[in-house]
């Protein structure tokens, strides 16, 4: 993981300072933008692995600097931010970062989240267009629409298996009950209340003890999330 | 209000990021990174300061 390239983007330089220092030390190249004009620049100059991104910036909103980012090259992207109602859309489908951290932060969660938004984003492109995906004991083909719970098929509503599906592309992850309902829910047939309703039976039928979840844990307060068990 | 939210969380994440780099040994505290670190809690100060007036001149209870 050494010798990585991070742009770091946020208008306060003793951030940038501090969070350059941390992730250097980890074996990290750093390049660093106070303002939005200059990350875009320094994005396209410098072919960084990974953007740390703050929301709010002068010049040009981040918002505004991700999706020009995206459009010239697909790297992971984690956002910072002081505003928590910000955090829905930005991580949701629309924009699409791929991880945010609340400010304030302790510098040393911003370095853990680099390395596995980096593992994490590693690992996909070494495994291409997977029809099949193994969580733990569980097989999800999403070609053939077909669940195997160790070895054994399962059978899932078409609802359920969206569901799972949606978060077994996002192992670790935590997803919001919106982002969640917004994924799924393509023609608004599944409400906030019933997802947990779909939650239970899904759990019911791919957990070995479905009222202690080891695979699709609940985010109190947040959302769901999928985990793989140790 | 959220405005305020927002404003003193920024300032608080200057103050924790640098205290907790010169915890680890990451950065050294120089003059102007302390500088860095009191002003962030100056910042926050005058903000709770007119939020708390501001409360008073609605007439809203302190508690």
């Amino acid at each position: 993981m050494t010798n990585r390239k991070v742009l770091i983007v946020d208008d306060e330089r003793s951030l940038l300072d501090v969070l350059g220092q941390y992730l250097q030390d980890e074996g990290f190249e750093v390049v660093r933008a106070s303002d939005g004009p200059m990350a875009v620049e320094l994005f396209s100059t410098s072919h960084p692995d990974l953007v740390v991104l703050d929301l709010n910036l002068p010049g040009l909103p981040g918002t505004e600097v991700l999706k020009r980012i995206r459009a010239e090259r697909d790297v992971p992207v984690i956002m910072l931010t002081a505003r928590t109602d910000e955090i829905d859309r930005v991580v949701g489908l629309e924009l699409g970062a791929d991880d945010y951290i609340g400010k304030p932060f302790s510098p040393r969660e911003v370095v853990a989240r680099v390395k596995s938004v980096l593992r994490r984003s590693e690992r996909a492109e070494h495994e291409p267009s997977a029809t099949e995906r193994q969580i733990g004991a569980i097989t999800i083909d999403n070609v053939a629409h077909e669940v195997r719970v160790d070895g054994k098929w399962v059978t899932l509503t078409p609802t359920q298996f969206k569901i799972l599906d949606v978060l077994a592309s996002h192992v670790g992850q935590t997803l919001t009950r919106d982002q969640l309902l917004e994924r799924v829910s393509a023609d608004g047939d599944v409400f906030d209340r019933t997802l947990d309703r779909h939650i239970a039976n899904l759990r019911a039928r791919i957990e070995p003890d479905p009222t202690k979840p080891r695979y699709i844990v609940t985010v109190f307060g947040v959302g769901y999330k999928m985990v793989k068990p140790a | 209000m959220r405005q305020v939210i927002h404003e003193v969380r920024n300032h608080l994440a200057v103050a924790i990021a640098n205290v907790e780099g010169f915890r680890d040994g990451i950065i050294e505290p120089t003059p102007a990174r302390l500088d860095a670190v009191l002003h962030a809690l100056g910042e926050i100060e005058v903000l709770l300061a007119r939020a708390a007036s501001a409360e008073r001149k609605e007439g809203v209870p302190e508690s």
